[in-house]
């Protein structure tokens, strides 16, 4: 039976829907209302989508209430807004507050309600765009040109007491072509475009939107055709940065160009020259000038070479008891029975001081077989300059601090001086005094003088001089050979003549002319020295003893000071005090070997004479 | 003639006259500066500039806030009817358009914003509390609620620099709406805390967006003499 109803009921309903179908009158279908917008904050619009129609004339009506409020009211304008709209006017409109809105559709057949919407007109503002874009082409004289634009606000909107804020944005692009340039203009109603092909067609749009709200809909597009003559300023900038570039360039490679060879000599030395047996420490006082600007740019030396080329292997002995010189430093001297050898001035051979061009070359023309010097490196060191701080100085004082006696202050090696008493020897100029600074080491040893050995040995330890090292055992070696031979000795001479020598001279050094090679004569100390030229209490270290003064200031010394008669120095002695104190080393000088033997002092196996003594022996 | 008319008229007449002075007088806009000094203008525009910065951002800041919100938890779901008239500061005269926001006196409208600040310190005090303490506090509304509660505190301070720039005389008034939702940012109900704290999302979304359009309106009043 209830089945029976049910059926009976959908039947009829069915049948009521069929006759109403057939007619073609439904009740409207529901509405919906879609967008509401505000343009300006004081008034908004709101659009509805009609349901079905449902075949007959339908009506709708918008009804409304706010918040806070429960009357409900009709929309106040359906024509403004267009069909289908509701348009709220200033009077109408509140923010901050809710709306609560729906639309009835009613027609003959039946009405039907949309959905309660929710409106707050705080969120839903969206201007129109903006108006008369006005775009065109300026071209100050000295001023790139550029794209200006400027629009005005749509209309409505009150910014001036600022009740609303707009933000605008353009954007262009040239007529072809696919992507958009945009830019954010802020609230500025005019802008600047810099970058654009000349020639061509550009097309130009803006927008704006409120400080918090929809963007608005973008403007009509305005067209603006580019000059052909729009000058792209870019060119300039890049001929000014190559043009600049070029400069530096030029600049750099003339740098370069000049201080390419020192950098070079810098950074590839000369390759030293062959060695020479025997120290060369005249070849450096030689090469002074050279060797100061090797020193402050590399640490090699260049006159290497030189000095090689300036060891003395021999010295030249000359018999004449006048005459003795003193080799500065002893190398290591195998040969206990060195003698002093005297130059021989009229001995060409074996004078290779002078004969090396590389020793002398504005003071000896004529060749000469290598000198081996007795000198030490390090020790050699002549004080043309009292200034001058030769590179040797550093080694002489380094060097194993066996070398103590190098003046503390100056430390300046001074080669020995030639000393000329002797016409026979071959003392030609006296440039160098090279002072032994061996302070342990014995008194200037004498390469020459069998007593020296010692000192010969201490030369050697002085050696520092690595590269000479080995040239100058060798050298040491052939010399002692060649001294049995009675080779001259020649020596590095000093660029400054003798007088100007400051140090301890205790050999002196004769650069040998012309006519003969540098001899060293050790002295036999004779008489008591005057003191030829004024010592420079730093250099006052006597190492050996003073046999004589040579006619023009020169002082020979006397390397040994067993061997040597009493005679001292007297000049020395007097220049020993000051120097005594020197912190470098208490040496005492070479003493005579007349000294008594409290005047010597033995220092590590050393013989020094006590200049005080001297004093004693002769005043 | 009506002779016992004529009297009332003209006192009347003499009221009107009185109110409509002082009234003008209200409206027009007081001297900036007591002293007048130029300097003090520009120290003025500059707080100006500095506080519409601030308050554009704190409602950007809680637009964001919202969406963010009302995304994750409670589209579509309706909380939009139960959020109308749940705003603590609707008690306060706010002026809700343009005629009304320029009728309104300088003196008063600084004041009013003021204690719309005032009475938001709590409630932003409340929900970074609350927001933090969730189970699985969502990041970008809590970093958010502690930005706005940040910059609120400054914009207050602002304000308070201001006032007493333009209205020296002003006297403190502390009074200002209180919020009374901490008992139902903390239901058991998760239905009717989520719309706790809809409303109080949405609340703050409006407040931050009056008090940015109140300070723009100002500025242009007080600084370029409404004509910006």
């Amino acid at each position: 039976m209830k089945e029976n109803v049910i059926s009976a009921t959908v039947f009829t309903l069915l049948l009521f829907l069929n006759t109403c179908l057939l007619n073609g009158q439904l009740p409207p279908g529901k509405p919906e209302i879609f967008k509401c917008r505000s343009p300006n904050k004081e008034t908004f619009t709101c659009w509805w989508r009609p349901g079905t129609d449902g075949g007959l004339p339908t009506n709708y009506s918008l009804t409304y209430h706010r918040e806070g409020e429960t009357l409900m009211h009709e929309c106040p304008d359906y024509i403004t807004g267009g069909p289908n709209s509701c348009h709220f006017g200033k009077q109408y409109t509140s923010m901050w507050r809710t709306y609560v809105m729906m639309v009835n559709a009613t027609n003959q057949m039946g009405s039907s309600f949309s959905d309660e919407l929710y409106v707050d007109v705080t969120y839903i503002v969206q201007p129109d765009p903006p108006l008369e874009l006005t775009v065109e082409v300026k071209q100050p004289e000295d001023r790139k040109p550029y794209l200006w634009m400027k629009w005005s606000p749509p209309t409505l909107i009150d910014l001036k007491t600022g009740w609303f804020t707009l933000l605008y944005e353009i954007r262009l692009k040239p007529e072809k072509a696919a992507e958009w340039e945009t830019h954010f203009a802020g609230q500025q109603t005019e802008f600047k475009i810099l970058s654009l092909h000349p020639g061509q067609k550009y097309l130009v749009q803006v927008r704006c939107k409120p400080d918090h709200g929809y963007w608005s809909a973008w403007s009509p597009a305005t067209f603006i055709q580019i000059p052909s003559d729009f000058i792209m300023n870019d060119t300039t900038v890049w001929i000014s940065v190559a043009v600049l570039s070029a400069v530096i360039c030029l600049i750099i490679v003339w740098a370069v160009a000049l201080k390419g060879y020192s950098m070079v000599t810098c950074i590839f030395p000369p390759v030293p020259g062959p060695k020479i047996k025997g120290f060369d420490a005249h070849l450096l006082e030689k090469g002074k000038s050279e060797e100061l600007l090797s020193a402050l740019g590399c640490q090699d030396f260049p006159p290497t070479s030189d000095y090689e080329d300036l060891l003395v292997e021999y010295l030249e002995v000359d018999d004449s008891e006048d005459q003795h010189l003193m080799s500065v430093h002893s190398k290591e001297h195998p040969s206990q029975g060195m003698k002093p050898t005297y130059l021989d001035p009229d001995t060409d051979s074996g004078r290779g001081s002078c004969d090396s061009p590389s020793l002398l070359p504005e003071k000896c023309e004529e060749p000469q077989a290598n000198p081996s010097t007795f000198y030490d490196p390090e020790v050699i060191e002549k004080p043309e300059n009292p200034e001058t701080t030769h590179p040797w100085d550093p080694q002489c004082i380094s060097m194993e601090g066996k070398i103590p006696y190098f003046h503390a202050g100056g430390s300046k090696c001074s080669t020995w001086p030639l000393i000329q008493h002797n016409p026979r020897s071959s003392y030609h100029n006296i440039t160098d005094v090279c002072e032994l600074a061996v302070g342990p080491a014995d008194a200037p040893a004498t390469l020459l003088d069998e007593a020296g050995k010692d000192a010969l040995k201490s030369s050697q330890t002085i050696k520092s001089r690595e590269e000479g090292k080995a040239a100058q055992q060798r050298e040491v070696d052939s010399f002692h050979s060649k001294i049995d031979q009675d080779t001259p000795w020649l020596l590095p001479q000093e660029k400054t003549p003798f007088g100007s020598a400051k140090p301890l001279d205790y050999v002196e050094i004769h650069k040998v002319n012309k006519d003969g090679a540098l001899s060293l004569l050790p002295k036999q100390r004779e008489n008591s020295g005057q003191p030829e030229k004024p010592r420079a209490p730093e250099n006052s270290k006597e190492y050996a003893k003073v046999s004589g003064v040579m006619d023009n200031n020169i002082l020979v010394l006397v390397p040994d000071p067993h061997a040597k008669n009493v005679a001292c120095f007297e000049e020395s002695a007097k220049e020993a005090p000051p120097s005594l104190e020197q912190n470098q080393a208490e040496k005492d000088l070479a003493n005579c070997t007349a000294t008594p033997s409290k005047c010597r002092i033995q220092l590590g196996g050393l013989d020094y004479l006590d200049p005080a003594c001297f004093t004693h022996s002769f005043h | 003639m009506n002779i016992k008319g004529s009297p009332w008229k003209a006192g009347s007449l003499l009221l009107l006259l009185v109110s409509n002075l002082l009234l003008c007088q209200n409206v027009a806009p007081l001297p900036i500066c007591p002293g007048g000094a130029v300097r003090c203008q520009v120290t003025l525009r500059d707080l100006f500039d500095r506080a519409v910065v601030l308050s554009h951002y704190i409602h950007n800041l809680s637009s964001e806030m919202f969406s963010e919100f009302d995304k994750q938890y409670t589209h579509g779901r309706g909380f939009i009817t139960r959020a109308i008239n749940s705003c603590h500061t609707s008690s306060l005269p706010t002026p809700e358009d343009k005629e009304q926001a320029q009728q309104m006196n300088q003196k008063d409208f600084l004041s009013l914003i003021v204690s719309i600040l005032r009475s938001w310190n709590e409630p932003l005090y409340h929900l970074v509390t609350e927001v933090r303490g969730m189970e699985e506090a969502p990041e970008a509304i809590l970093s958010k609620a502690v930005e706005i509660e940040e910059q609120t505190k400054r914009l207050l301070e602002g304000m308070e620099l201001i006032v007493s720039q333009v209205h020296p005389e002003t006297k403190e008034n502390e009074i200002y709406p209180v919020w009374t939702g901490l008992p139902s940012l903390q239901m058991a109900d998760e239905e009717s805390r989520l719309s706790a704290y809809y409303n109080l999302l949405h609340c703050l979304r409006r407040d931050s967006h009056k008090i940015d359009n109140y300070l723009k309106l100002l500025k242009c009043r007080i600084i370029h003499n409404n004509n910006c």
